[in-house]
């Protein structure tokens, strides 16, 4: 708190709060209260977290597999998750967007049995695709952090498990899971706040989330700036959610100390 | 699949020379915008290390807002308000509007992203060179920026080459954003080759091998420079448990 | 009593009189924050002295070095190289990075943790400071360096990284490397309190054979057989004062402090 207030802190945020005052009086903001745009913001902020909160947990289980097949599994399924891995490090996520999007969806269409199925309503939507793009991406990059993670865990741990006789499974979700995912923990936040910034790609796709909804303001009322910066304050919102989520998270760990 | 192959060929009908094109403009991007990042980094890492508190703070802001706002945001933020600030500032001065070419805006606003990420990565290595060894070279009298230039710098480049290394690859992706703000690179010529032709699979995957290809050459030459960076570590100790 | 020998040139004992001062240090104080490490230290080296600091851990002798060379900036005190005063401004700081440059490229300094820089060879860390700094030939930086290499043992490693030198090799590439600069003084910081007890041996040898072809040293060792042997003059502090110090047979023979003696029977 003492820090906080250096006197050129002060003028900082005395700078920083005139802007933002600037902003709000300067600016076109009625569209805020208007019934319309309210339920489109409200969907749209909606709709990014359940696609961060489903694409992070899916990706995350996907990643766990991953993880493990490159450190420690036998190479039939090392090598296919490495490719994996390395494809969806290697090529932009829009790419992968619109690939499953344009690619699956004009394949779809000329598959009966899928097309007959009780699925196809859903399928038919965009925002199954996006979800399987973010999911993937996650995966892709998550199982290359899990990888590290399992193969960080000191052997000794594991030998001391064999040495008392625990079975294989045994071993790996009572000792090297837990100490990989201690250890990828303060990574994982990061990782997640670059998932949210991440999101916005899908409205390419006509997916209707928050930085969608504020293209929409944007293009009705002809206004550049104003939706931007309210995005902007969503997001930098979200993050800020994420990244004390993680710390509470992790404070909830025993400390190793040294 | 096979029939749509041809639609690969360099020359119309084939989309090739298009992509080809395109390709050129989106490494001249991440280039340029690698190359202003690092500027900026090295620049912003030594104003956080050395500077006053000013300067640090702002630079704190500057890392924090770039890294936490969605790169689409910053670009759109960015490319309309640099055109402008810069077009209100020409007729001020009394000239024309001009149009900031689409290069120009994808390197300059991308490097303003990369910049914040290569501070913190340029911040971190120079933090991690041994005292010891920036001691001994003040010791025997050298001056402060020879210091920096012929011991700091090449120290810390083998701590930094595996963050830069990932930077350069968010270079080269990042660019694909551009085709969200209408600039002709490589994935949106992609998407603009498929959907006249409608063999989705066939382009996309063929410019996800293009990225592929980079990826894999870059990861490669990175790991090479970052080898030739640390040849003066210690040897690997053998046998390690 | 120190500042009474150090103000009254010629009067320092164990020296030949009538030479040049190369070191003066008067009445240094240094202190980190509110810690006081040095309370007025008063030292002298002639041209050719070898002056020795012992004492405990903790004492402020790798303080008082560091200072000597301005890596610590003094709270007060005078500094006088070769007889130039660094001029420092009302904070303490020096005035002029300049002559801070040229009065470090003056003093060939050897750190305890030898601090050869990793991401050069032997030679090209002999050679860095005089080709890029001083600007000499490099032909002749190399022949130098080369000549310096195989006088302290070396000249089979000039294109090793010093990662794959043993310990003592790389503080004799260190030596070697200061001894480049032509230095007025030599300023060594336990330079073998570092290396494995077997490697000490090489090292105290190349500092005993530039100890005997007269040249200004200032030491800080845990070596007291080998201080008694090389030194001209001991300075024993004791928690940021000088508690005695004198010729070496007079203060290894015939302590007079209570803390010395001491000093000498843990260490001993
Ligand atoms: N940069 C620093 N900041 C704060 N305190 C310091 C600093 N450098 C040294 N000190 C303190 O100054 C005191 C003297 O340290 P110094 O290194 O000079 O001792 P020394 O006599 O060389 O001991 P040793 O024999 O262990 O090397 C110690 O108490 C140390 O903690
Ligand atoms: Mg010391």
């Amino acid at each position: 708190m003492k820090a906080l207030l250096q006197p050129h802190r002060i003028v900082m945020l005395l700078i920083a709060a005139g802007l933002v005052m600037w902003i709000c009086l300067a600016g076109r903001w009625d569209w805020l209260w208007e019934p319309k745009y309210q339920t489109l913001i409200l969907q749209g902020v909606w709709r990014t977290i359940w696609l961060l909160a489903l694409s992070v947990l899916i990706g995350f289980a996907l990643a766990v597999p991953l993880g493990l097949a490159q450190a420690s599994g036998p190479w039939y399924l090392a090598v296919p998750a490495r490719v994996f891995c390395t494809v969806i490090r290697g090529t932009p996520l829009l790419l992968q967007v619109w690939l499953l999007y344009y690619g699956l969806g004009s394949l779809f269409p000329g598959i009966p049995w899928i097309r007959e199925s009780d699925l196809w309503p859903i399928l038919r939507q965009a925002w199954p695709y996006a979800l399987l793009a973010l999911s993937l991406s996650y995966a892709g990059y998550e199982g290359e952090v899990m990888r590290g993670a399992f193969a960080s865990v000191p052997r000794g741990q594991i030998e001391a498990a064999r040495a008392m006789g625990m079975p294989r499974h045994k071993i790996l979700t009572r000792i090297s899971f837990p100490q990989a995912l201690q250890s990828v923990l303060p990574t994982l936040g990061g990782e997640t706040v670059l998932q949210l910034k991440a999101t916005p790609l899908v409205a390419t796709i006509t997916v209707l989330e928050i930085y969608a909804a504020s293209s929409r303001v944007r293009q009705d009322l002809l206004i550049t700036y104003e939706p931007l910066f309210f995005v902007a304050a969503v997001y930098l919102a979200l993050a800020g959610v994420i990244v004390l989520g993680f710390a509470w998270l992790e404070s909830r760990r025993p400390r190793r100390t040294a | 699949m096979e029939s749509t192959l041809g639609l690969l060929a360099l020359s119309p009908p084939g989309w090739g020379g298009t992509l080809l094109v395109a390709l050129w403009a989106s490494i001249r991007i991440a280039v340029g915008a690698f190359g202003i990042g690092l500027v900026i980094g090295l620049a912003g890492a030594y104003g956080k290390i050395y500077g006053g508190p000013i300067l640090r703070d702002c630079l704190g802001v500057y890392t924090t807002m770039v890294r936490a706002l969605p790169e689409l945001i910053l670009i759109l933020l960015l490319y309309f308000g640099l055109t402008d600030l810069m077009n209100r500032a020409l007729l001020v001065m009394g000239y024309e509007r001009i149009q900031i070419s689409g290069v120009v805006a994808g390197i300059i606003v991308l490097g303003v992203v990369q910049g914040a990420y290569a501070t913190e990565i340029l911040r971190g290595a120079i933090l991690a060179v041994p005292a010891g060894q920036i001691e001994a070279a003040k010791a025997m009298g050298m001056p402060a920026r020879k210091v920096a230039s012929r011991i700091t710098l090449p120290t810390m480049l083998g701590l930094a080459l595996p963050g830069l290394s990932n930077l350069w690859l968010i270079a080269t992706k990042d660019t694909a954003l551009m085709a969200i703000v209408g600039f002709n690179e490589l994935t949106l010529a992609t998407r603009q080759a498929a959907s006249t032709t409608k063999a989705f699979f066939t382009f996309f995957i063929a410019a996800g091998l293009i990225y592929l290809v980079i990826t894999l050459i870059s990861t490669w030459g990175f790991a090479r420079l970052e080898r030739w960076a640390r040849r003066g570590d210690p040897p690997r100790q053998a046998g390690g448990r | 009593m120190s500042i009474a020998t150090a103000a009254a040139p010629g009067n320092v004992t164990g020296s030949v009189t009538g030479k040049a001062e190369a070191i003066r240090v008067e009445n240094l104080h240094k202190s980190f924050g509110p810690h006081e490490v040095l309370k007025g230290v008063s030292i002298s080296a002639k041209e050719g002295d070898v002056v020795t600091l012992i004492g405990g851990s903790g004492s402020g002798k790798s303080t008082l070095l560091r200072c000597v060379n301005f890596l610590e900036t003094p709270s007060s005190g005078r500094i006088l190289i070769g007889g130039e005063e660094v001029r420092c401004r009302g904070d303490g700081t020096p005035s002029d990075r300049r002559q801070i440059e040229r009065i470090r490229q003056s003093l060939g300094m050897v750190f305890q943790q030898f601090n050869l820089w990793t991401h050069k060879t032997v030679l090209e860390n002999l050679i860095e400071v005089p080709v890029h700094v001083l600007k000499k030939p490099k032909d002749e930086a190399v022949a130098t360096a080369r000549k310096l290499l195989d006088r302290v043992g070396l000249a089979a490693k000039e294109n090793a990284y010093p990662a794959f030198l043993s310990g003592g090799q790389q503080q004799r590439a260190a030596i070697a490397r200061a001894l480049c600069m032509e230095p007025r003084a030599m300023l060594f910081d336990e330079p073998t309190s570092a290396l494995d007890p077997e490697l000490v041996g090489e090292v105290l040898a190349v500092i005993r054979s530039l100890a005997d072809e007269g040249r200004t040293m200032l030491l800080v060792t845990h070596e007291m057989k080998f201080a008694r042997e090389v030194s001209d003059h001991i300075v024993y502090l004791y928690n940021g004062l000088i508690e005695e110090e004198g010729p070496p047979d007079q203060l290894f023979g015939a302590p007079q402090s209570a803390r010395l003696k001491q000093f000498l029977k843990s260490v001993s």
